[in-house]
């Protein structure tokens, strides 16, 4: 009796995980086959919009959600949106907001939950795209850029750096490389010139040794290096030849036994100290604890910002990022930010309208407006921002870019792979392991990250 | 006979209507969910609409071969045979302590409830900074009474997972107390004056008359706090990220990589699967010792 | 005899006193530096009172996130969840405590059990439930999916087990149904038990995170807990009004905490009855 009553309640459990299962698969049913159907699908989508030229927006529903992050300290988000409701009448765009660091825990849940909302995904780190093209999550934009017949030009390489298997899942919103920031006071207190815009490594090394002074709490640090793996990693690959998927991190020594040597130097702080202390980058910086400082392109705006706001009372400047000697000044390495329309999304001919807007020249020009920089890199972008009200006169020079290498490479194994040469850096930094030591575990556990 | 079995259906009813309530969210919202995952385990499945693969013990094969998994196992029974045991004894010396009748009672009480109110993000950042090797004020005390090289604490490989006991005893500890506290009302007055008459001092009442009758109290403590220690995250998420290295990775943290880092449900659902057979043993022996002791009693 | 006791009172109090000041220590910290400014909060040498202290910090923050809207939500779902949970689970516990049906002891294994599962792992399908049943971006969604913990159940039932049984079945004979039996002896005597439950799902609900993390899309829905996070990812260095917004977020919880302790007092005397 007892026993019969426990396989019961077991079947009907197993009953209903099942149709649970089954839940997921029936919408299945129609997906396998979506890499062949999409391109019908796409051209259906397309004689709608055709049909009602004029108002692209037309249709049934008019709301659009997007997926953003970190909204109230992004307004470029909100105005992209504002811009294309004004020019989309009656259609409304609600911004899905989350903090940066879930960003992609939440999308994860979302899109595997089969949500049709977002209809649009601000993707956030570049790579995830490939996850979410193997997933049949986001849908292919080749028949739409083909039916706009869309310059892809504009991008200047971004575009096709985003090209899986040849096929454009994306589109470039924004792109952000590594810029030199530098404490223009600090300089001229010590009587130095400013950091050129064509600088090794190595120069670097010995102008931030030379700008080190002080002692305890007065002390002056000549440069910065943040917690992140890129602060080692960026100027590894930076020439191009090796990126972080690879065989074997040896090619990461030289630039280990450079970051170990300015930390053991008091050049740079501690990565110990900084990683127990949470200390953020912009406070470092912002309270003249460091000469100089490598960061992404990013910060020019909090900068900007901050000034503008009285936090700060210095002059900043910025620079080209210094290069591997035998590499052309202005090489850089940066991320893009790609633009991605929700597989399941119930709108799919305005979520195109609106990534087509976000990433076309109009779209760029609003980032600019906001100090973002944008992924379409024309004159009259590059002139807007070295043109906003704090941006340093001096400064234009960083905004050039001769080639800029992915700061990871566009693979579906990066986000596992990254964890784990990221748990190395981490003990290759705090000195528990050399860096001998070190590489050899991450060409050892990289592997196995790849291979599952 | 019929009669007999008439009180036992009505019995079962009786019961049956006390639980349902409960029971029916519980089963939707919880008991399903969690099922589904249990069938996960045993699947290929990267959370995206392609039909999930059927692939047998493939997943728990793979769990023995995978050195994260044993390192987080490692850390997380480290974890809880320190974290079960201080907390378990600091709760209850405590709440012993708080019972009497003595003046700024609250004040007290709260004090030792204010850790687990916290917010943990904020309490992450001050124990942060007061475990700072260099310059913190723990250091600094340690230097000022005479050790000379203090522990590295959270950028040491063998000082991390003791940083995270010292904080888990302290926050969670005031959560036990309060179950301690609402549990000693339950004991009555008279027993412990019929032991007066008999001679015990205080000790001995605690002895044989406190800690006999917290018996389902401290039952409960156990199995939550083990609960509480094997699914522990969000502590070692704000403090250290299971870092240095992995040196406090443990099994969620496993559990949320396989899932949200390399969208591997039916991977992670094995994780969890070994999680759970863990605190099933434990509730099933606590559940035996529990049964033994309210009969002796 | 009355000098021992004096003895052991002063040794009391100082032991007491010298805990909860440890305890209270981050705390004391955390106050004091969320009317700092950003720059002195990790300043070197440290210090524990600001050199000047900024008021506007507790300004601030309400100007830079929608703290009231935050505020009303957390509050409205903790409330509710609480009844429901409480109401619930008392019930439930009864059940499993004090009545013996069939497949009392495996379906009390089975909710203990499922406590182990974390989250994370059943996060997935739970979502792919709720988003089915349209109960994502809701409030409603989110008391659903927390107020019928099996932590709850679980708890209540150890308290219902400590009520003696003879007491019931006096009251058995004397003619009560099992529901009088329920509300008129054993929830009162349940009462300190009440008390803990409510303090902790009110904790839990209160400063929960991931769960209207995943759960709410819309500003207007979001909770202080997510609200708190949101703004540390955004201003990441303003770490004095990350204190303020944690202090504010605190006060709430402790007010309901000493509010419930009353309960244990009055546990004393009801426990009194049971003689």
């Amino acid at each position: 009796m007892k026993l019969k009553k426990v396989t019961a309640a077991a079947l009907a459990a197993l009953t209903v995980a099942g149709s649970l299962a089954g839940c997921g698969n029936s919408g299945g049913d129609t997906k396998p086959a979506a890499g062949d159907n999409q391109e019908s699908g796409a051209g259906e989508v397309q004689s709608t919009q055709q049909s009602d030229a004029g108002s692209a927006t037309g249709g049934e529903s008019t709301k659009l959600t997007v997926s953003v992050w970190d909204n109230a300290v992004s307004p470029q988000f909100q105005a992209i949106a504002d811009a294309f409701v004004a020019q989309n009448p009656g259609v409304e765009v609600e911004l899905i907001d989350t903090q940066a660091d879930e960003y992609n825990n939440k999308l994860t849940v979302m899109l595997a939950g089969g949500d049709s909302d977002p209809d649009v995904i601000m993707v956030k780190d570049a790579e995830t795209q490939v996850t979410m093209k193997e997933k049949g999550q986001i849908l292919s934009l080749d028949s739409f850029i083909a039916g706009d017949s869309l310059d892809l030009s504009i991008y200047d390489g971004a575009a096709e750096q985003l090209q899986l298997d040849g096929e454009q899942y994306t589109l470039p919103f924004r792109r952000d490389w590594y810029v030199l920031f530098y404490n223009k006071d600090l300089f001229d207190a010590a009587g130095v010139a400013y950091p050129s815009d064509d600088m090794t490594w190595d120069e670097f090394e010995a102008l931030a040794e030379q700008m080190t002074s002080g002692e305890g709490s007065e002390k002056v640090y000549g440069s910065h290096n943040h917690t992140w793996m890129a602060f080692v990693s960026n100027w590894a690959v930076q020439d191009g030849a090796n990126t972080l998927m690879s065989e074997d991190y040896g090619f990461l020594a030289p630039w280990y036994e450079q970051a170990l040597r300015m930390q053991d130097n008091g050049i740079v702080q501690s990565y110990a100290n900084l990683k127990t202390g949470n200390i953020h980058y912009s406070s470092v910086f912002e309270q003249q604890q460091c000469a100089m400082l490598p960061m992404g392109s990013w910060f020019i705006a909090t900068l900007i910002q901050d000034k503008a706001d009285g936090k700060i009372d210095f002059n900043w400047g910025v620079t080209k990022i210094p290069h591997p000697e035998g590499v052309e000044a202005g090489s850089t390495v940066g991320s893009v930010t790609p633009i991605a329309i929700n597989a399941k999304t119930d709108v799919p001919d305005l979520a195109w309208e609106f990534v087509k807007f976000a990433t076309s020249e109009a779209g760029a020009e609003i980032l600019a407006d906001n100090s973002v920089f944008p992924a379409v890199s024309s004159d009259t972008v590059i002139d807007k921002l070295a043109s906003i009200e704090g941006f340093p006169e001096d400064g234009k020079t960083a905004l050039e870019v001769k080639s800029l290498v992915l700061d990871r490479p566009l693979d579906a194994k990066m986000a596992a792979v990254r964890k784990v040469i990221e748990e190395e850096h981490d003990m290759i930094m705090i000195g528990e392991e050399d860096i001998e030591t070190g590489i050899a575990n991450m060409n050892e556990r990289a592997a196995e990250a790849r291979e599952e | 006979m019929t009669s007999k079995r008439k009180r036992a259906i009505r019995t079962n009813l009786i019961g049956y209507s006390f639980v349902v309530p409960n029971f029916i969210g519980y089963f939707v919202f919880i008991f399903l969910p969690v099922c589904f995952s249990f069938v996960l385990s045993v699947m290929e499945w990267d959370g995206s609409d392609v039909p999930m693969k059927f692939v047998g013990l493939k997943n728990f094969v793979k769990l023995f071969g995978d050195s994260t998994f044993q390192i987080s196992l490692k850390n997380t029974l480290w974890y809880a045979v320190f974290t079960v045991p201080l907390t378990l004894v600091a709760a209850l010396a405590v709440a012993i302590l708080l019972n009497s009748k003595i003046k700024g009672i609250v004040v007290y009480r709260t004090a030792f409830f204010f850790p687990y109110v916290a917010s943990l993000v904020a309490v992450g950042a001050v124990w942060n900074m007061l475990f700072q090797p260099e310059f913190g004020p723990i250091n600094e005390l340690l230097r000022f009474i005479g050790i000379e090289n203090p522990p590295k604490w959270c950028a040491s490989t063998d000082w991390a997972m003791w940083v995270i006991i010292i904080v888990s005893v302290w926050k969670y500890m005031g959560y036990y107390m309060v179950v301690y506290l609402a549990a000693l009302q339950g004991i009555s007055k008279d027993l412990y004056e019929a032991a007066g008459i008999d001679g015990a001092t205080g000790w001995k009442k605690i002895r044989y008359i406190t800690i006999p009758m917290l018996t389902p109290t401290t039952f409960f403590v156990v199995i939550m706090l083990t609960i509480q220690c094997f699914k522990v995250f969000d502590l070692i998420y704000v403090m250290t990220g299971g870092g240095p290295g992995r040196s406090t990775n443990v099994l969620v943290n496993h559990i949320y990589n396989a899932a949200f880092v390399d969208y591997k449900f039916g991977y992670a659902s094995a994780s969890a699967l070994v999680l759970f057979a863990i605190v099933l043993i434990i509730t099933l022996v606590q559940m035996r010792g529990e049964k033994k002791f309210t009969d002796f009693v | 005899m009355e000098t021992g006791k004096t003895r052991n009172k002063i040794i009391i109090y100082t032991v007491l006193t010298l805990l909860a000041a440890l305890m209270l220590m981050p705390f004391a910290w955390m106050v004091f530096a969320s009317f700092k400014s950003n720059n002195e909060v990790f300043s070197l040498p440290m210090r524990l009172l600001p050199r000047e202290w900024h008021f506007e910090n507790y300004k601030l923050i309400w100007e830079k996130i929608p703290l009231m809207t935050f505020f009303k939500n957390t509050t409205k779902l903790t409330v509710i969840t609480t009844l429901i949970q409480v109401f619930t689970s008392c019930f439930a516990a009864y059940g499993f405590a004090k009545v013996n049906f069939k497949g009392r002891d495996l379906l009390f294994v089975v909710y203990v059990t499922t406590i182990a599962v974390p989250w994370q792992v059943y996060m997935v399908p739970q979502f792919a439930l709720m988003g089915k049943l349209g109960l994502t971006n809701s409030h409603l969604g989110l008391i659903l999916m927390q107020a019928f913990s099996a932590f709850g159940v679980f708890l209540m039932r150890q308290f219902m087990m400590s009520i003696p049984t003879e007491l019931l079945e006096a009251a058995r004979i004397d003619g009560l149904t099992e529901y009088g039996i329920f509300f008129r002896i054993a929830l009162p005597l349940a009462k300190p038990g009440i008390a803990t439950l409510v303090i902790f799902t009110f904790v839990n609900i209160w400063n929960d995170f991931m769960g209207p993390l995943i759960y709410l899309n819309s500003t207007e829905l979001k909770t202080i807990q997510l609200g708190i996070r949101m703004f540390i990812t955004q201003y990441g260095a303003e770490y004095a009004l990350i204190m303020a917004a944690s202090v504010l977020s605190l006060i709430p919880v402790l007010v309901i905490f000493i509010l419930c302790q009353k309960w244990f007092v009055e546990g004393i005397t009801a426990g009194g009855v049971k003689g």
